[in-house]
């Protein structure tokens, strides 16, 4: 009958819409509720959070950097080294809500878990107050320290990480905060109009340009496209497609290599390098080294960028010298730096090494992931060849440390600032350590340093990488 | 396991689950009456059922699905304020009577398919007495009450509704308005012309009073018994383009429509106006995680409405995905066999009420879950047979024991329509 | 305490629930192919009875034809093989049944008799031949016996 055919199709048509229900609950289960939950509306969490003593944050080795005091509505963060993590670890208030670590790791840190019922019963017994899990970084406390030292009065970042299993061991954003929470009352108002924004996590949050620092990334480039044995004949300055090019100072190089041309950082050679590898090379390396994607992290990571739509040639050449439209964050300019020292391989950055408590107490990570192969092995041992020539004879030379070889690469990024008369570059350095062994990368950079990368930036990673060899 | 699950009869069941609810209820607020309302609901289920079993009232799967439904409403509404559980149980308790009430009038009377246009009648009384001495509760004036008691006309509108639809479809052309003279010419309308208006009309009505989701439900029920027995399909279309029109038309110009969907596409803009709502209640579902916080132990007192239009995210709070899931699996196999009575029954009139009250459940269940979960944007209704509410309640009752009835082996052997 | 009976019960309640749901569609299941029982399918293998009355003339549900698979008895009762809600029935009204590949009828004690080719039998077993007239209640059938094509 016609009607009954009808009714099996209004039939399958309520199917669909039933099922389309069970199918978002359960798309929402898996996909949406980790991000709804954290919402500082959701009154459970407090409900929650009056229960229980929120757990402690430590170092790598145990030292500790935040604790609770306190029970119930007035219970309170402490952050006995005061400014040093605020960029990483964040706060916890009942005012401003959780930022940072404090956010990302909520429920770690206050223990929500299935077992939890099972935990408070045990608790309930024994009278002991439920305790949130522990959390510890993989941040070494001393490095940490000794960066913070470096950077005093300046603006601009530090990340320190052991290139080969991914674990940042520093990493120093400036301007910092006092994130305890009366510190907090007292100059939030302050803090937040400061036009030296203290509370941009630089390391994690900050675009910049990375200036002659990406020409190791061009050069592995020309490397593995056949451009590698070419020579330039530097005059100081070249012209392409009507723009002219400078080297930095001026300077005249001659005929160089493409060694020499990355110690002496010469613009013109990664200008023509640039427009010889073309548009489709240059997108290839730069999605190879993960720009314009998200990478997981600890505390969120801003994506770095490479925004052209489509590039002429000033562009290119520009792009060789890692000018233009470039923007990275200072973790991921230490995370390129890893791959050069670790055979080409990019891990995925970590923040916290592992959770312990009753319903934590497991490793976060054992294996690091590749995330990038960024070149191949043969590639990257070249590359680390050119850079222990920048520092040993190059821009880097002040980054020398005494028996130990050092690979490293200066740079200046330009800004707003840059084409005035008392012209203030961005300084930049990135270097890993020892040559043949790395067990450290580290990137610098100093905001509006009005001076070179080799002159203000290669002292400070010189200073922290010697502190960790030791 | 197996044996589990091969003896275990469904009514055995529905009985534990009762037990264990209620006495675990009964732990929690240390207070004995619960127990006694508990007994009251096992017994009134037990007792409808093995007569209704006795009697060969139809269908037995219908009832015993509603009595899982109904039992897991009773609990969460105790759970959440026992005052308003006690008040459910006598409304489920006056529910059953009416239920049975129901079955045996409509079974015994056989003229309810020529009462076309006394369905048109009452309900546009019901309607003017609303609209005239109604009171509004949370923005939608469709409330009136005399001697102390509440009603919510526009529910009971549902079941006339449908009934007028099936006469229609029944005899449609004893729809019919005299011909109309202009000058020479006389223009006669169509009678599937008429329905439509009058159709429109109730829809009409319901927005009148600010029930949006009424009149959604409405137009939805509409649609299907239109595409079902409407031979032709320029009507049909006629009717899915007009739709289209007024929803593309209300979503642009009308503000509470345009604020529904606003807050739909994103909730988090204003959190704690008209996104409270919704937040709430994906606060308290994610909360649940896939089994629930447990029965007592969620917090579902922050959202908003939730003994009523809400209960559905409470449920999903302290059972979980799974008992969410369980519920709509319930609502699925009602439908499922509420489609299927439709579809044995060859009489016209009682396939067309049968669908159509099929129908109502179906698309009620979908809106209302469909809006607490954010899956389409959210139209307060109730979910049938769980939400707190006498009028809903008693309605959903009417429509499941005339389901039931048609559902009596009887109307199967009857073919073609009444004369 | 209750936090940890709440939570012992959740997992319970939500297996009830399963349960539940997973016995009524199994029930529905078993519903539907026992109705397959009347299909076409199954009467070219058995011996079965075809009505002859129109169904339409009467309110109560009948199928076109019932098949003879095995022992079945008619009435108005739930608990006949087939039952049919002609008021005219008795509860139980006769009995159809197999011997040796032989169908043989026999009156339950009925009030209003069962009539084979229009004359009443008794409670005594009678063999069905096919073609057969059976009359019972308001309702008439033709026994077809499939063995003789076969």
């Amino acid at each position: 009958m016609n009607n009954n055919k009808r009714i099996i199709f209004s039939l399958i048509i309520m199917s669909l819409l039933f099922f389309s229900l069970m199918a978002y609950l359960t798309y929402f289960e898996f996909f949406q509720k980790d991000n709804i939950l954290a919402n500082s509306y959701n009154q459970r969490l407090y409900e929650y959070e009056e229960s229980v003593v929120r757990g402690n944050i430590y170092d790598r080795n145990g030292t500790l950097l935040a604790y609770s005091e306190g029970e119930g509505e007035n219970q309170k963060r402490i952050y006995p080294h005061n400014n040093l993590y605020s960029h990483i670890i964040g706060y916890s208030t009942r005012t401003y809500g959780k930022i940072l670590l404090e956010a990302k790791y909520n429920n770690e840190l206050l223990g929500i878990n299935e077992l939890k019922v099972v935990v408070d019963l045990k608790n309930e017994i024994t009278g002991q107050k439920t305790k949130g899990n522990d959390v510890y970084l993989t941040i070494d406390h001393e490095l940490q320290s000794l960066a913070e030292k470096l950077l005093k009065g300046k603006s601009g970042s530090v990340v320190a990480m052991n290139p080969t299993t991914g674990e940042v061991l520093a990493m120093v954003s400036k301007p910092d905060y006092n994130p305890n929470e009366d510190k907090l009352k007292e100059n939030w108002s302050q803090l937040v109009e400061s036009e030296e924004s203290p509370f941009l996590p630089r390391a994690t949050q900050g675009l910049y340009v990375p200036g002659s620092t990406f020409k190791v990334a061009i050069a592995s480039s020309a490397i593995e496209n056949g451009l590698g044995d070419e020579t330039f004949d530097d005059k100081g300055t070249i012209v392409i497609d009507g723009k002219e090019i400078r080297n930095f100072g001026g300077k005249e190089f001659g005929t160089i290599d493409m060694k020499d041309a990355l110690a002496y950082s010469s613009n013109t050679a990664f200008a023509q390098i640039g427009v010889s590898l073309g548009e489709q090379n240059l997108r290839n390396l730069s999605a190879g080294l993960g720009f314009n994607k998200s990478i997981g992290f600890g505390i969120p990571l801003k994506q770095s960028s490479f925004d052209y739509k489509k590039m002429n040639k000033t562009d290119m050449a520009a792009v060789g010298m890692g000018q233009g439209k470039l923007l990275v964050t200072p973790l991921h300019m230490a995370m390129i730096t890893s791959s050069i020292a670790n055979r080409g391989m990019m891990v995925e950055p970590l923040l916290v090494q592992k959770v312990t408590g009753i319903t934590g107490n497991h490793m976060i990570k054992n294996n690091p992931t590749v995330l990038y192969q960024t070149m191949n092995e043969q590639t990257s041992s070249q590359i680390n060849e050119m850079m222990q020539q920048v520092v040993n004879k190059g821009t880097g030379t002040k980054a020398k440390i005494a028996g130990i070889e050092v690979a490293g690469k200066t740079g200046t990024a330009e800004n707003e600032l840059s084409n005035g008369d008392n012209s203030k570059e961005h300084a930049w350095f990135i270097g890993f350590a020892p040559a043949e062994n790395p067990q450290i990368a580290v990137s610098v950079i100093i905001e509006y340093s009005g001076s070179t990368g080799g002159e203000v930036a290669a002292p400070i990673a010189q200073q922290i990488m010697r502190q960790w060899i030791k | 396991m197996r044996t589990l699950f091969n003896n275990s009869k469904p009514i055995t069941l529905v009985v534990l689950f009762n037990i264990m609810a209620f006495g675990l209820l009964f732990f929690r607020n240390q207070n004995v009456e619960i127990i006694y309302y508990g007994l009251t609901v096992i017994g009134i289920i037990c007792f409808v059922y093995f007569f209704l079993q006795w009697r060969q009232w139809g269908d037995v799967y219908l009832f015993i699905i509603v009595t899982m439904l109904i039992s897991i409403g009773l609990i969460m509404i105790f759970r959440l304020d026992e005052d308003l559980g006690i008040r459910q149980v006598m409304l489920f308790s006056g529910g059953m009577v009416l239920f049975l009430l129901s079955y045996l009038i409509f079974n015994s009377l056989k003229f309810w398919h020529k009462l076309t246009y006394f369905y048109i009648g009452s309900s546009l009384l019901l309607f003017i007495i609303t609209l005239a001495f109604g009171r509004t509760i949370g923005g939608a004036t469709n409330w009136i009450s005399f001697y102390g008691i509440s009603i919510q006309p526009s529910e009971f509108i549902k079941i006339i509704f449908i009934f007028f639809l099936a006469s229609y479809y029944n005899t449609p052309d004893k729809l019919k308005i005299p011909p109309i003279k202009i000058s020479d010419k006389t223009i006669e309308i169509k009678n599937n012309i008429i329905l439509t208006i009058v159709a429109y009309g109730y829809m009409g009505f319901l927005v009148l009073q600010r029930e949006w989701g009424g009149a959604l439900l409405m137009f939805l029920i509409h649609i299907t018994l239109l595409f079902v027995f409407e031979e032709d399909i320029k009507v049909i279309l006629m009717n899915i383009a007009f739709a289209i029109v007024g929803a593309l038309g209300g979503a642009l110009f009308v503000y509470h429509i345009k604020v529904r969907i606003d807050v739909w596409i994103d909730p988090w803009a204003d959190i704690a106006g008209k996104g409270y709502q919704i937040t709430q209640s994906m606060f308290a579902i994610g909360s649940g995680g896939f089994f629930g916080r447990g029965l007592g132990l969620g917090s579902p007192k922050y959202i908003p409405e939730v003994e009523t239009d809400f209960i559905f995210s409470a449920i999903c709070e302290e059972f979980g995905i799974f008992g969410g899931v369980a519920i709509i699996l319930l609502y699925f196999i009602l439908v499922y066999r509420g489609f299927k009575i439709a579809l044995s029954v060859e009489n016209t009139f009682y396939k067309a009420i049968a669908l159509g009250i099929t129908a109502m459940f179906g698309f009620q269940t979908f809106i209302i879950i469909g809006g607490v979960i954010k899956l389409i944007p959210l139209t307060g209704i109730t979910l049938p047979f769980i939400s707190y509410g006498g009028s809903s309640l008693t309605t959903n009752f009417i429509a499941l024991a005339i389901l039931q009835a048609i559902s009596k082996d009887a109307y199967s052997g009857m073919g073609g329509k009444y004369e | 305490m209750y936090e940890l009976i709440a939570t012992i019960f959740k997992y319970i309640f939500t297996l009830i629930i399963y349960v539940f749901i997973f016995s009524i569609i199994r029930m529905i299941y078993l519903d539907i192919r026992s109705m397959k029982g009347y299909s076409k399918k199954g009467i070219e293998a058995y011996p079965y009875l075809k009505l002859i009355n129109r169904r339409e003339k009467f309110d109560f549900k009948l199928f076109e034809s019932y098949i003879l698979d095995e022992d079945k008895s008619i009435g108005r009762s739930n608990r006949n093989e087939i039952s049919i809600q002609d008021p005219y029935l008795s509860s139980e009204h006769v009995r159809i049944y197999i011997e040796e590949d032989i169908c043989l009828i026999k009156d339950l004690g009925s009030t209003n008799g069962t009539f084979l080719n229009d004359e009443q039998i008794e409670e005594e077993s009678v063999v069905l031949n096919d073609g057969d007239r059976i009359h019972i209640g308001q309702l008439d059938f033709i026994f077809v016996s499939k063995d003789e094509e076969e």
